[in-house]
């Protein structure tokens, strides 16, 4: 083991960080409340990814990072580990709550009809730039209908089942203290159903845009077709001592249900999570549609897919490249430069790499000066 | 109103301010007060899969709770909200508190039917809005 040593870094590291807070600007009540109002879907997302359910503080960790997701959801997943856990609450069944939308794209005439609810989805996409010039660009507001929509639409599966175009449930219900819980337990493979959706749940959305869109792209078995998306208000049911069952209010959940028509019956996909997040519910449930029966190490094979789609471990192992690697990069350079040697002592051509190296040198020290031309070591904390 | 279910989720979404003011209303009728617990924490949400039925955890819900207990003859309050806001969940507990004591009485039942009217009327304002945007498929 060899360690660079380091000293005096402190004050450039205290620099760096103002620095990076300069460009934020200062935070206020009043600017979290207006992250929280304006960016809605961000902070869901956010929430998402952190499995943490709390809009105020989702957007005061997207006013503290400046935006950058990965430290947002880092934030509140580190903020988490302070709370203690107080219950289990009852689990959210589809056909509760209040549904603000409802669409399939396999079944046009599904009971309880189709509701199109907050989308762009058949918007024209145009920049507003008339706001730079001084404009404005206010919300038209909604003409309301007579009558209100029936707050929770029976879900779809229920009528595909009536039908038999479903095989049947037959999944045992625990106690909700007894449910796998990934944060508590290791995520073993091959993954139970509870991880394998939990994790998919707190999983980033661009992962899981991108290994759910190989899928789609034909690197999969299953090619998907939405049976029903639905974004709702969900309640979140809590015991009183006394046993009473309440909500203690709702909770934005998104899930989608994606579809294949082949074999004797209909085979679904499912995903769902924190927020309002239609691509990741689409793309998650792809994947879970897909992943019977996917070849190892493909994008659609739980281990791959579950293990690459964790955001703060595959942010954090990515920018830990950027840390010191000193010790190890210089012993690779040692090697680079002793097989240099023993193929020009055997007659060899002399390598790019041992031309390119400013000057061949012994072997490392723990602690030596680099050549003149190369960079400085740290004055950080060694990685290594 | 007088499902204990029912005025449970009442107070849960009930707008802050007013809540805390008829709480602080009540408050001196109902004599010492034994808090219990006053904190914030994590409830988990689970959920239940439709494609296969495997109940599953979505994440940690963040909510502020009071349990408390009247000296006096005992009764129990509890207060559980969605947000971290103590004062809110303490509120909460002393009207449940209130109530299941039968010491509420009027002042509390006309704060629940108000309450309860005003979530309503949001509600269907609510789904007002999103019938609106149903749509009718056709097959040409």
């Amino acid at each position: 083991m060899a360690y660079v040593a380091t000293r005096g870094g402190e004050r450039a590291i205290e620099q760096a960080e103002r620095l990076y807070r300069a460009a934020v600007g200062p935070i206020d009540r009043a600017r979290i409340d207006a992250i929280a109002e304006t960016l809605p879907m961000l902070v869901d997302r956010v929430m998402g990814e952190a499995s943490l359910y709390a809009p105020d503080l989702a957007a005061l960790a997207l006013a503290q990072t400046g935006g950058d997701l990965y430290e947002a959801v880092l934030l509140l997943r580190a903020w988490r580990t302070t709370q203690p856990r107080l219950s289990v609450a009852q689990p959210i069944v589809t056909g509760g709550g209040l549904t603000h939308r409802r669409i399939s794209a396999a079944f046009k005439d599904m009971p309880g009809g189709q509701i199109l609810g907050p989308t762009l989805d058949y918007s024209h996409r145009m920049l507003a730039t008339e706001v730079l010039d001084g404009g404005r660009v206010a919300p038209e507001p909604v003409d309301p209908a007579a009558e209100p929509a029936p707050p929770s639409p029976p879900p779809l599966t229920d009528w595909q089942r009536a039908q038999g175009l479903l095989d049947p449930v037959d999944a045992q219900t625990p106690a909700p203290a007894d449910i796998p819980d990934i944060t508590r337990e290791p995520l073993l493979f091959p993954a139970s159903r509870a991880h394998t959706l939990q994790s998919l749940a707190r999983a980033d959305t661009g992962g899981v845009l991108a290994l759910g869109y190989s899928a789609m792209r034909g690197y999969g078995q299953a090619h998907p077709t939405v049976n029903e998306l639905r974004l709702t208000e969900a309640p979140l049911r809590v015991k009183h001592p006394c046993g009473t069952l309440f909500s203690a209010g709702r909770i934005r959940v998104s899930q989608a249900e994606v579809v294949t028509a082949k074999g004797a019956k209909l085979r679904l996909g499912f995903c769902a999570g924190f927020g309002w997040n239609e691509v990741k519910m689409i793309a998650g449930a792809t994947l879970d549609l897909n992943s019977p029966g996917a070849a190892p190490k493909s994008p659609t094979d739980p281990e791959f897919f579950l293990y690459h789609t964790e955001p703060v471990e595959a942010s954090g192992f990515c920018i830990h490249f950027k840390l010191p690697h000193y010790v190890t990069f210089q012993s690779s350079l040692d090697n680079l430069r002793g097989a240099a040697r023993e193929g020009e002592a055997q007659g060899e051509p002399a390598s790019g790499a041992q031309n390119a190296a400013p000057k061949p040198e012994p072997a490392a020290p723990a602690v030596k000066k680099p050549p003149a031309a190369a960079p400085q070591p740290a004055e950080t904390e060694p990685a290594e | 109103m007088s499902d204990h279910s029912e005025i449970l989720e009442t107070l849960a979404r009930a707008e802050p301010a007013g809540l805390k003011a008829a709480a602080g209303d009540l408050l001196p009728q109902l004599g010492e007060i034994e808090v219990i617990a006053s904190r914030s924490g994590l409830v988990m949400a689970p959920m239940r899969d439709t494609a296969q039925g495997t109940d599953f955890h979505l994440g940690e819900v963040l909510v502020a709770e009071a349990h408390i207990r009247l000296r006096a003859d005992g009764t129990e309050g509890y207060g559980m909200t969605i947000s971290h806001d103590l004062e809110r969940a303490m509120a909460m507990a002393v009207l449940d508190a209130a109530y299941r004591s039968g010491q509420g009485g009027a002042l509390l039942a006309d704060y629940l039917a108000r309450e309860k009217a005003a979530q309503r009327e949001a509600d269907t304002k609510t789904l007002r809005e999103i019938e609106a945007t149903r749509v009718e498929m056709e097959t040409f």
